[in-house]
């Protein structure tokens, strides 16, 4: 019977060359009757399981595959039949069953049809065999062996002398290749209902009752009516159980934060249960690991809660472990919580916000903000008192004290020089380092900051002392140290790391002297070449103005050497041959032109020098008895600066005069700082020996208008202006760096430059007049 | 580290009113402390509860903001708090007359 039924099929087939699938959806057919599995990729419903039973290969239809599959982006991937038959000649073999190729054909666009196989090989098993046996006739006995073969593990593959070998062997190697592929894959199966399939179709006639022939269709179509009754099986019930489903109820009470912080930290693995699983509803254990911030106790609580939610939890296997994970890895360890930066960090602020307690009305005098008065304490009587003592001096100018930057790392030694942090004005790096050739010992830097008066936000120790300092502009993290041994290191103030990024002391060329001054100075104006850009330059006791390149290491390249100019001695002129270098104390770039630039020597001299010449002083300026320790251009006349030395005088000179304009002295004492004040033109500073001052040349050109003492035995040694507002800064030999405020100055709205050159065109003119006079007389 | 986390303690400690310094962690339990221990729990339990109110209620109105400092003056004395992401310190000070 299945013999015929195969036939019966292959001649539909035959005759249907529309290519329909012919698998057919009967359940009985199913069991006991071939089925006929397509080549036709397309799947229908109920008969892919029908077809995945025994099927018998169709070669005709290869040909002409109506049924086009297409996959998940809409690509054509109708698989192309590997073997074109000539429609005309009679398949003898189609009568064998080759699951396997099938399966071949399937799995190119229908994965779980080879699920489907595999899985239902065995139930089919007992079934395919009885088949076989039975179909054994119309096909070669080899072929029905190796049917059964295949039958039982669907993957040997049968040499068979048939044409069909190739072929076969193809789809074999598909089948092979596809199945090593796609066998983890996941493979979109789409279930379409096939076409509906016409097995035989015999119209209705109708003829009408009236025609001729009605009466013999009558006769032809005998109906009988008769009732058949079915077999009614017994029925048998059966009870299934299934397992209890336990529902849990889970409510978390979600803010807003709670869903942001999970909305950013979803693209998290593992640590998103750690971190932020507050609010996170889609996945179970929410409610434990976001009470494991509230949760007071250790392990064994959590642990608790934890199992009880890992029962519940639904979700991923892996999910499960990591909650378990969890109570063991969240015992926060105290020592880690100490060391860590964070923690550093909230210290910091901690101690700086006490500071700002205790330091606020200081720190509000120092920013020109109103000083508030806190409405809870009681104020003294003693209090008061200096109060009324200071508002009596009020109308004179004087220096406020606000606080002294120190600590007890700093005690002892001396200030050598301070400076601003370009970028961020809060920032002040001080130096330490003994000016003198005795007491050496190694320096330090600490950058403070306004605050946390009583601890440097970075301190760094260096092997010598340090006599120079300056912040760069372009990075403002750099700090570049000049030492008393002539190294220059340059910082980073970023880190707390100890060693400098970079420093000289490789360079053949380094300094041999103490550096005396570095300046960061910024030449892209008006220079051509590759001298654009930020720039160190530094002077030192060897005579050399020098400008250090980094580049794989601090390279130098001197700008100037300082010689000596000729000296006359005894009206011989000194032998050219033996110049010898000057040792350089100080320079200073002019403001607006960045070519020119002062140095002042130990001789007392001042030259004028220009980037653009090594060799030659511009011109020379000589007043000076003793080592000139600074020179400064004032910042708003270009013309005119001042400079400062160690024979007690102050000297204001004018760019063209070769003589100074006008000289400051008070006092036999040595000079050791100047400085312009940045706000007003005709005010600067100069700290000398025992003493502060502040002159004001408004007011007096002959005194100076604010004068402050220190105390004895220790001397200031250093002096700055803040850029912003008006304070003072003054380092001394014991280490401290006390801030001023100015107080009571003649304010002017005006940076009073036309004051200054007013002040100094009289100067002239009297002195003209003066020296008239003295020709004359 | 702890070094210098240690001299950081001691320097605030020694400034003039600071009568304590209690280091917290996430859960509220204090770690180190300068108090006693029953001020020191006492001090906890109460800030910890309040610091979670300040918290939540700056990150409610926009979660992109977060709590970085909170100070409570009352007549007798001041509690700075200074949250931190596993931990946070805070600070107990008395103002005494005129000496802040």
């Amino acid at each position: 019977m299945s013999n015929t039924t195969v036939k019966q099929k292959r001649t539909a087939l035959k005759v249907a060359k529309s290519s329909k699938t012919l698998n057919v959806s009967s359940g009985v057919f199913r069991v006991n009757q071939s089925i006929t599995k397509t080549i036709n990729p397309s799947i229908s419903g109920k008969s892919f399981s029908s077809a995945s039973d025994s099927k018998v290969l169709d070669k005709s239809l290869a040909q002409t595959p109506k049924h086009t599959v297409f996959d998940e982006h809409g690509q054509d991937v109708t698989p192309h039949p590997l073997y074109n038959p000539d429609p005309g000649v009679l398949q003898p073999k189609q009568g064998k069953i080759f699951p396997a190729h099938d399966t071949s054909w399937t799995t190119v666009t229908d994965f779980p049809s080879v699920a489907f196989q595999t899985t239902n090989a065995s139930f089919t098993g007992p079934f395919t065999k009885s088949f076989f046996g039975s179909v054994s006739a119309s096909r070669t006995s080899q072929t029905t062996e190796s049917v059964t073969d295949e039958t039982k593990d669907l993957l040997v593959k049968p040499d068979l002398s048939s044409s069909l070998s190739d072929v076969q062997a193809r789809r074999e190697e598909v089948k092979e290749q596809v199945r090593e592929d796609i066998i983890d894959r996941v493979v979109d199966s789409y279930l379409t209902e096939t076409e509906t399939i016409w097995l035989l179709d015999i119209p209705a006639v109708s003829v009408s009752e009236d025609s001729e022939d009605a009466e013999a269709v009558k006769e032809r179509n005998k109906y009988v009516e008769r009732s058949m009754q079915t077999f009614n099986d017994a029925p048998k019930t059966k009870e299934v159980q299934s397992d209890s489903i336990t529902m849990v109820d889970k409510a978390v009470m979600s803010s807003t934060w709670d869903m942001y912080d999970s909305f950013c930290n979803k693209g998290d693995a593992s640590e998103n249960i750690v971190v932020s699983a507050e609010g996170k509803k889609a996945t179970v254990p929410d409610s434990s690991s976001m009470n494991h911030l509230l949760n007071p106790s250790g392990p064994d609580q959590s642990m608790s809660v934890f199992s009880t939610t890992s029962t519940v939890s639904g979700s991923s296997a892996h999910l499960e472990k990591m909650t378990c994970v969890l109570p063991v890895e969240e015992e926060p360890d105290l020592e880690l919580i100490l060391q860590s930066d964070k923690f550093k960090q909230d210290l910091a602020v901690m101690e700086r916000v006490v500071l700002a307690n205790i330091f606020q009305p200081k720190l509000a005098a120092y920013r020109q903000l109103p000083v508030i008065e806190d409405p809870d304490c009681v104020q003294t009587q003693i209090e008061e008192e200096s109060w009324t003592e200071q508002s009596k001096n009020s109308l004179s100018p004087f220096l406020e004290h606000l606080w002294v930057f120190k600590c007890e790392l700093t005690k002892g030694r001396n200030v050598s020089s301070m400076t601003w942090n370009k970028k961020n004005p809060d920032l002040l790096a001080v130096g330490y380092g003994q000016l003198d050739f005795k007491d050496q010992k190694p320096g330090l830097v600490c950058c403070w900051s306004l605050k946390n008066p009583t601890w440097p936000d970075r301190i760094f120790h260096c092997e010598s002392g340090v006599t120079a300092l300056d912040f760069s502009a372009c990075n403002a993290n750099q700090l570049a140290v000049g030492m008393y041994d002539g190294t220059i290191a340059i910082y980073n103030v970023q880190t707390t790391e100890q060693t400098p990024i970079i420093d000289s002391s490789d360079c053949a060329n380094m300094h041999a002297c103490p550096v005396w001054q570095l300046r960061w100075v910024d030449h892209d104006t008006g220079l051509a070449g590759e001298d654009k850009g930020e720039m160190l330059i530094s002077v030192s006791g060897d005579g050399r103005i020098s400008k250090w390149i980094h580049y794989k290491g601090l390279e130098c390249v001197d700008l100037m050497k300082l010689k000596s100019p000729n000296m006359i001695v005894n009206n011989q002129r000194w032998n050219p041959k033996i110049l010898s270098l000057a040792p350089g104390l100080c320079f200073d770039f002019h403001p607006n032109d960045s070519k020119v630039y002062l140095a002042g020597t130990e001789e007392g001299h001042i030259h004028k020098c220009s980037y653009s010449y090594n060799e030659q002083f511009l011109e020379t300026y000589k007043a000076h008895t003793g080592p000139v320790y600074k020179v400064t251009w004032s910042p708003f006349c270009p013309d005119i600066f001042l400079s400062c030395s160690s024979d007690w005088t102050i000297y204001l000179w004018r760019q063209d005069l070769s003589k100074p304009v006008l000289g400051f002295t008070s006092g036999q004492k040595v000079v050791f700082d100047i400085m312009w004040s940045p706000h007003c033109a005709t005010v600067f500073g100069a700290v000398r020996e025992g003493k502060v001052e502040i002159w004001d040349l408004r007011v007096s050109s002959l005194d100076p208008t604010i004068v402050s003492v220190t105390n004895p035995g220790v001397n200031p040694t250093a002096l700055l202006f803040t850029p912003e507002t008006d304070c003072v800064l003054v380092g001394d030999s014991e280490g401290q760096v006390t801030v001023y405020k100015l107080k009571n100055l003649p304010a002017g709205d005006s940076t009073q430059v036309e004051a200054l050159e007013d002040v100094i065109r009289t100067t002239l003119s009297s002195k003209h007049t003066l020296g008239k006079t003295d020709r004359d007389a | 580290m702890t070094a210098e986390v240690e001299e950081t303690i001691k320097r605030i400690q020694s400034q003039k009113g600071v009568q304590g310094i209690i280091i917290v962690n996430a859960e509220g339990i204090p770690i180190k402390s300068t108090l006693d221990n029953s001020s020191t729990v006492q001090y906890a339990g109460n800030v910890h509860q309040l610091l979670m109110k300040a918290r939540g209620m700056v990150r409610d109105i926009d979660p992109q903001n977060d709590l970085t400092f909170l100070r409570v003056r009352s007549k007798k004395n001041e509690i700075m708090i200074a949250p931190g992401k596993e931990m946070y310190a805070f600070l107990f000070r008395i103002q005494k007359p005129k000496q802040m």
